[in-house]
């Protein structure tokens, strides 16, 4: 029967409900304890270097991303997000045209490897020999970074089961009224 | 002559130790702590630090008050009781006093010349700058691009010049070359008060040099512990250690070639001042770190400098442990503000 499939589809859905919705939590508590990590982190830093060496004067009021958000369609038409290396999309291009110039001119340029490996480490705004727990702060919010996009993913993909949960259960109403 | 501190000491520089050691008594209590400990947010903390030492010190401090602002008004009351003593000193106590500026003048240097690299604007930076370091030519280190450059045309006639000889290269200062200016400066500073303590003889030398071994022996151990995993070279690494330590000469060569926290920890076992304190280091996140290691080992070495009589060492001790306790008050300010008590008794109590 139509109406028993509806009600098969409509449980399995609500379970993978109800699993996202706990996984985003997981991840939300995850995310809190690493950012409060970071923080202790960053006090403790400013405890062993001074309290004026870790804080707004350390860093440029502009600065270039490490990572990069970028976002692409999966397959049932939901955007799915993950982070990206800034800068490394652009040695391929640059590549083959390197080649052409060096056969017309005839001359041996080395490309420049340096001009696209990745941004300079953060870090290094305080200094080059930086206490342990600086490093320890960088990995707190690095991993807590990855939460973050793995959360907005997983919000995408609740609101989608929410509206696909609605949608079936306002079918089933019908086929209840037709039936009845 | 023998005794001659006892004999002459009091005639020029006794009415300043009676002071300093009236303002050592008013270093904060074991009890003093417990109460801040307890706050729960940071006005709470200024109303217990009105009752201490500190009186009102942050009475002209608007809302919001932070951790920042509780720090800067620390730093000015330290300095004005510094500045006090240092008007009123004579010879030779004054020139400990100009050497004691120094570390603060290398510090605001560098601050000064990284703080142009990421281009902030020359007043911010100055705001920023420890007092204790203040020298007239402040402004225009930010123009130098050259440790040379730095040298002729900014700091010949401070009382850093002398500190600059291994330092002259035609290097631009990038995050590596200022690193290691800093440390370079550092360590010929620490060597120049180190030869003028013990030339100075008597108390004062049998006082502030084992202090000056101790710190020139820790900045040997930090900075190989933080140049694991950097791009500063085992040969680059050795230049920075100074030598007026115990660890020299053989110490360093061994400590230069260690590649990690275990064999720091070996070449560190041969000294029996050292042993305890490596050995006291709790592994991973959860015991003491190395930092705080040491400066535990400071604060004891400063409170014995105060059982002596008749040496300028307890001026430096007094500042070092007003040091501490602006550190151990900030900690406590910070777990407070970010509601993360777990840590908050992680300071190191001083009396």
């Amino acid at each position: 029967m139509a109406a028993a499939d509806l009600r098969a589809e409509l449980d399995s859905l609500l379970l993978q409900l109800l699993w996202d919705l706990e996984e985003l939590e997981s991840k939300r508590v995850a995310l809190n304890a690493r950012v409060e990590e970071g923080w202790l982190s960053l006090s403790k830093a400013r405890y062993a270097m001074g309290a004026k060496s870790v804080g707004p004067l350390q860093y440029a009021s502009r600065m270039e991303p490490q990572v990069c958000v970028c976002t692409n369609e999966a397959q049932n038409g939901l955007q799915k997000f993950r982070v990206v290396r800034a800068g490394a999309q652009s040695p391929e291009e640059v590549g083959p045209r390197e080649a052409a110039l060096r056969r017309r001119k005839g001359l041996t340029r080395i490309p420049e490897p340096e001009a696209f490996s990745a941004s300079p480490n953060p870090l290094n705004w305080f200094g080059i020999l930086v206490p342990h727990s600086l490093r320890q702060a960088q990995a707190s919010f690095q991993e807590g970074l990855l939460l973050a996009v793995d959360m907005a993913s997983l919000q995408i993909h609740i609101n989608w089961g929410r509206s696909q949960l609605r949608g079936l259960q306002e079918k089933l109403k019908q086929l209840e009224l037709g039936a009845a | 002559m023998l005794g001659s501190a006892e004999l002459c000491f009091n005639v020029d520089h006794g009415y300043l130790e009676g002071l300093v050691r009236g303002c050592k008594a008013g270093l904060l209590t074991q009890q003093d702590y417990l109460n801040l400990v307890q706050c729960e947010t940071l006005e709470d903390l200024k109303v217990h630090l009105q009752t201490t030492d500190y009186g009102n010190f942050l009475a002209n401090q608007t809302n919001p008050l932070t951790v920042s602002k509780i720090d800067t008004e620390m730093r000015r009351k330290l300095c004005g009781e510094f500045e006090y003593f240092r008007n009123h000193s004579l010879e030779p106590l004054s020139t400990f006093f100009t050497y004691m500026t120094c570390g603060y003048m290398i510090d605001n240097v560098i601050l000064l010349v990284s703080g142009a690299l990421q281009k902030k604007s020359v007043r911010d930076l100055l705001g920023r700058c420890h007092p204790l370091g203040r020298f007239s030519e402040m402004e225009a280190v930010n123009i130098a691009d050259t440790p040379s450059d730095l040298f002729h045309a900014v700091l010949v006639e401070t009382p850093l010049a002398p500190f600059f000889q291994d330092c002259m290269s035609e290097n631009t200062l990038d995050e590596l070359n200022i690193e290691i200016l800093r440390n370079k400066l550092y360590k010929s500073y620490l060597e120049a008060f180190y030869n003028f303590c013990k030339d100075h003889g008597d108390v004062t030398a049998e006082v502030m040099c084992p202090i000056l071994e101790f710190e020139a022996d820790r900045r040997a151990f930090i900075i190989t512990l933080n140049s694991f995993g950097t791009e500063l070279t085992k040969d680059a690494r050795e230049a920075l250690y100074p030598t007026c330590g115990r660890l020299y000469p053989e110490g360093l060569r061994l400590l230069a070639q260690a590649e990690d926290f275990e064999q720091m920890k070996r070449v560190a076992d041969h000294y029996g001042v050292y042993k305890p304190l490596f050995e006291a280091v709790g592994d991973g996140s959860g015991g003491k770190s190395l930092e705080d290691v040491f400066y535990e080992h400071e604060v004891k070495m400063n409170v014995l400098a105060f059982n002596r009589q008749f040496h300028c060492g307890v001026f430096y001790a007094y500042t070092k442990l007003r040091e501490q306790e602006m550190r151990n008050i900030v900690w406590i300010a910070e777990c407070i503000s970010q509601r993360h008590r777990t840590k908050i008794n992680s300071y190191i109590p001083i009396l």
